[in-house]
């Protein structure tokens, strides 16, 4: 005989379908999203490495100042590579936009070809795809100079560029005001000499066999380079942001995605925890008489977790399928919104299905195995009596009969359900925890691009650059003459500019990537920035002392970017500047420190334009707009992101605010109706039971508060520091907390206003059927 | 003998506040005999119920039955124990409340090796014409028919009610009553019935009367008197 039990299961799916249905969604929706991502992200990572081989990537790059000769190239050659000529130029576009363009390559670095055409005459340009995406130019459209204009025939990934850094010191990329781009080698050869820049990427002859012998090979190549020629950059591979920073932050995205995963199981178990002990209780009459007819408990465990599990499983299936099709294309479109990737094909991701598929079903049917088999170790007539709470209450808690009858009921009802408080509250911790990390990214934008404007060192930063000439080592007398001339142009009549130095070195890299700190020197009666060391002492930025814990007192050791040298500063104090990493120390002892003439300047602090010095002798001029570039490119390239994860944490704060509370309130709907019976009204029914689970909900919510914000700092600055350069302070603006209350507030008022109607239509008879 | 009782005992609390329920009972019944336990509320009748049921346990003594001891039985065989003897009705029914009359009863048939035809079962509890109702279209007494069904289809050796009649009205109580003697007539099941009704006693084999956790009374009914007639 089948076993007639079986019969229920489609009852109980539909006489349960509002818990069976938000548990569906639940699981659907995490494992689709977090599957679509993973998909998509996997897939991605596959055609991105594949990238290497299929279009030559460069084992490096370095830039000279002038055109290397056939001698030096020969010398170079030599030293076990091969090079390739990468030369381009740099065009400030009518759209206020710069672009870099090469011609077209055919040998390293190729060129994918996403849409349209290669360009094949003169006065055609194919630019990259996600450069013409932000910017809003289609195939057709015209580029424009000062000079020239270029048609664009089509829309390209350069292999070199899936991550668009236009330094490799910038903190962040910028697609937005920076793109790439090809043209014919006509097209090339038109334009000026004195605007190439001389990039030559190399290919080992024989490939290192790891990350370490790369960079012993590199650090090598780098000293026999330079001592054939003088090098203005060196940039090997595995450093080179602008192709490594996309394969990093990919890695990056699945580690917090993953992480977020880990928060949705632990949710899904504590949920699936909840819901089938609630069931339990529901139906200890139930099991109580099965068990004392004699079904056995493996039995009832096989028959109570079949619901849950199928629902899972239903959940896990149709969450793949959506995974598959419209999460994955939603998720690539992320990151072609971020990234200049070459086209992929989707790959089956084995570890996306063990995640996202398995552990939640594996997990549904163990914590519900855990739970049934727990409880069911009670005899059937614990069951019977509806006595299956393990923990024995022992006194009634003494109130004082000063406390009005009704204040004391509400406690009684508090201390009565002090465990369903407990789970209540853990649910609200972690459901606030996610809708956090979904509204966070906004706000610590927001507040990194205000900071930048209300804490700038000054309106303009120039950063001057000595003209190619002025260092042409084969005619030493245009070259000294050339640099009388540039130190005389830098001069300036602005009475706001103040000279300062420069140096730039780099952190250790021990714990985390190393990365560039920017020392400035800066004049002992600075009217820009106050400080008042001498010798190796030194004032650090907020933003480095923030990053790296570093404390007034603390000394800490810098290298030079190519070479060994160490140098260990005592940091004197902290200066409040978050824009960037950045030492402030003496001018003369800067100069001295790093072995610089004692006039040496690298530029100019400024409150106002400066007009009177040429533009070639302008490096960069560093304002609001350059420093707020890390937002900027985080906006374009998270914000799709943060929008599905807010929209997510969103559902499943509902989600989880209704089961918890609806717990609460039909584990009291007995009393409730036994109170109508008793002739209490309907409003005064709902001050007792249901202002009682309110205050809790506010009190919870906002306890929960402050320590969601404790761990949201420490998951962020984890983040920070494993995956950016630079620095972003933590920052959760009032507002949000705000808005995660009256949310909260809000979810669960519908949640009390639909279960007191449920309540309501309860028959009194029918409360009465039910007391033992 | 087939359900044999020894010195059973049983204590609820701790300190102050324990409770003897039981205080050494013995007991020998009969295959096939109707046997009341009667006595006030506390007297410890449920409380031997539910042990002679295998769903409590005992301090102390022992229970056999056909030759089995249950004090030797663990969990499992316990369970194969109810499965196979035993049959219970409670004061409340206790029906699953998304399964009709019909599956409430199979919930029982399939426990059973030999179990009894479920349609023939619900003729003669007057069931069949509700069969296919949820138990919330049943009235008190059609709720516990449907129990009584559900207890006797896998023609248990022996059949616990624990005050059957305690949440219903006099009519239906006597027609309940009317079925758990028909039941014990036709399949020859060993009926042990927990009531503090002392009119029902009447219709009993054997009456035995506890209180405080001992057995004051143990009588063989000499005057038995047909269900039906019955009054209180």
């Amino acid at each position: 005989m089948k076993n007639p039990l079986h019969k229920r299961l489609l009852r109980d799916l539909r006489s349960e379908i509002g818990k069976y249905l938000v548990i569906f969604l639940l699981l659907m929706g995490s494992i689709g999203i977090v599957s679509g991502f993973l998909v998509a992200d996997g897939s991605m990572i596959t055609a991105y490495n594949e990238s290497f081989e299929k279009y030559n990537i460069e084992d490096g790059n370095f830039r000279l100042s002038r055109q290397a000769n056939k001698a030096q190239i020969k010398a170079i050659e030599s030293l076990g590579i091969t090079l390739y000529d990468n030369f381009y130029v740099e065009k400030e576009l009518t759209n206020g936009s710069t672009l870099r363009i090469f011609q077209n390559r055919d040998e390293v670095n190729r060129v994918c070809l996403m849409e349209g055409e290669m360009p094949k005459a003169l006065g055609e340009i194919a630019i990259d795809r996600m450069y013409a995406d932000n910017n809003g130019i289609q195939i057709g459209d015209t580029l424009a100079d000062s000079k020239q204009s270029w048609t664009v025939t089509g829309l390209v990934a350069l292999s070199d560029y899936s991550c668009l850094f236009s330094d490799n010191n910038d903190s962040m990329f910028d697609a937005v005001k920076f793109g790439v781009s090809v043209v014919t080698e006509d097209e090339f050869a038109g334009f000026d000499a004195s605007e190439l820049h001389y990039s030559y990427a190399w290919k080992y002859d024989t490939a290192p066999v790891d990350e370490t012998e790369e960079k012993e090979r590199s650090e090598d190549l780098m000293k026999d380079i330079s001592a054939e020629v003088t090098l203005e950059s060196f940039v090997p591979q595995y450093l080179n942001q602008a192709i490594r920073f996309t394969g990093d932050d990919m890695g990056s995205d699945r580690a917090m995605m993953i992480a977020l995963l880990y928060i949705i199981i632990l949710i899904m178990a504590f949920v699936f925890g909840i819901t089938v002990s609630n069931t339990i209780m529901k139906e200890a009459n139930v099991i109580g008489t099965l068990r004392a007819s004699g079904y056995t408990r493996s039995e009832l465990i096989r028959h109570y977790m079949t619901m849950p599990v199928l629902v899972t499983g239903a959940g896990a299936v149709l969450g793949n399928i959506l995974g598959y099709t419209i999460f994955k294309n939603i998720c690539a479109d992320l990151y072609y919104g971020s990234y200049s990737l070459p086209t992929y094909v989707t790959i089956w991701n084995a570890e996306a299905f063990l995640l996202t598929t398995v552990v939640p079903l594996v997990l549904m049917a163990v914590i519900n195995f855990i739970v049934l088999w727990r409880k069911l170790m009670l005899s059937p007539l614990r069951f019977l009596r509806r006595d299956i709470s393990r923990k024995k209450q022992r006194r009634a808690v003494r109130l004082s009969s000063h406390i009005p009858f009704f204040s004391r009921f509400r406690l009684r009802i508090i201390f009565q359900n002090t465990s369903n408080y407990c789970i209540l509250f853990v649910g609200i911790l972690f459901a606030n925890l996610l809708l956090m990390f979904g509204m966070l990214f906004p706000s610590v934008l927001a507040h990194y691009q205000e900071e930048m404007e209300d804490n700038m060192l000054c309106e303009y930063q120039y950063m001057l650059q000595v003209p190619l000439n002025a260092m042409n080592e084969d005619n030493k007398l245009e070259s000294l003459l050339s640099m009388l001339q540039f130190q005389y142009a830098v001069e300036t009549e602005n009475e706001d500019a103040e000279k300062f130095s420069a140096y730039s070195l780099q952190t250790l890299g021990e714990q985390y990537k190393s990365e560039e700190i920017v020392f400035y020197g800066v004049d002992k009666d600075s009217k820009y920035i106050s400080i008042d060391v001498d010798g190796a002492d030194i004032v650090i930025s907020a933003a480095y002392a923030e990053k790296y814990n570093i404390t007034p007192g603390d000394s800490i050791v810098l290298k030079e970017a190519y070479e060994d040298t160490e140098y260990t500063f005592y940091v004197a104090g902290v200066y409040d500047y978050s824009g960037a990493l950045a030492v402030f120390m003496n001018q003369e002892d800067l100069n001295g420190i790093f072995d610089l003439d004692d006039g040496y300047f690298s530029g100019y602090f400024s409150d106002t334009e400066i007009t009177d010095i040429d533009e070639q002798y302008i490096a960069s001029v560093i304002d609001l707009e350059t420093l707020t570039k890390i937002s900027r490119q985080l906006s374009v390239s998270m914000g799709s992101m943060m929008y599905i994860v807010d929209g997510f944490a969103m559902i499943m704060f509902m989600i989880l605010i209704y089961l918890l509370s609806k717990i609460i309130i039909e584990k009291n709907a007995q009393s409730i109706s036994m109170t109508k019976i008793l002739g209490y009204t309907n409003g005064e029914i709902s001050r007792l039971y249901i202002v009682s689970t309110s205050i809790m909900v506010v009190l919870f919510l906002l306890i929960s508060l402050p320590i969601e914000y404790e761990i949201m700092a420490l998951l962020f600055r984890m983040i920070m520091l494993s995956s950016m350069t630079g620095w972003i302070t933590f920052y959760v603006d009032a507002f949000i907390f705000i808005k995660m209350f009256l949310m909260g507030i809000a979810t669960y008022a519908v949640v009390a206003a639909m279960e007191y109607r449920k309540i309501q239509r309860v028959p009194m008879d029918e409360a009465l059927k039910n007391v033992e | 003998m087939f359900l044999e009782i020894n010195h059973i005992t049983k204590a609820f609390g701790e300190g102050d506040n324990r409770v003897e329920v039981l205080k050494g009972i013995d007991l020998r019944i009969e295959k096939g005999e109707l046997c009341v336990l009667l006595g006030p509320s506390g007297s410890g009748k449920s409380t031997l119920l539910n042990i002679i049921g295998g769903i409590d346990s005992a301090d102390g003594g022992d229970i056999c039955i056909n030759g089995e001891r249950m004090a030797d039985m663990k969990e499992k065989q316990l369970t194969m124990y109810r499965r196979k003897h035993l049959g219970y009705i409670f004061q409340m029914y206790n029906l699953i409340p998304n399964l009709t009359v019909q599956e409430n009863i199979e919930v029982g048939a399939y426990l059973g090796d030999h179990s009894l035809d479920v349609s023939e079962l619900m003729a003669t509890l007057g069931l069949y014409e509700h069969r296919a109702k949820l138990p919330n279209q049943l009235s008190g007494g059609q709720q516990q028919r449907t129990a009584i069904g559900r207890a006797i289809v896998k023609n248990p050796d022996i059949l616990l009610c624990d005050e059957p009649t305690g949440a219903l009205d006099y009519h239906t109580s006597k027609e309940i009553l009317k079925l758990i003697e028909t039941v014990s007539q036709k399949y020859g099941n060993t009926i042990i019935m927990v009531t503090h009704n002392d009119a029902i006693k009447d219709m009993a084999d054997r009456v035995v009367r506890l209180r405080d956790g001992i057995i004051r009374k143990d009588e063989r009914n000499a005057h038995r008197i047909a269900a039906e007639d019955l009054d209180w």
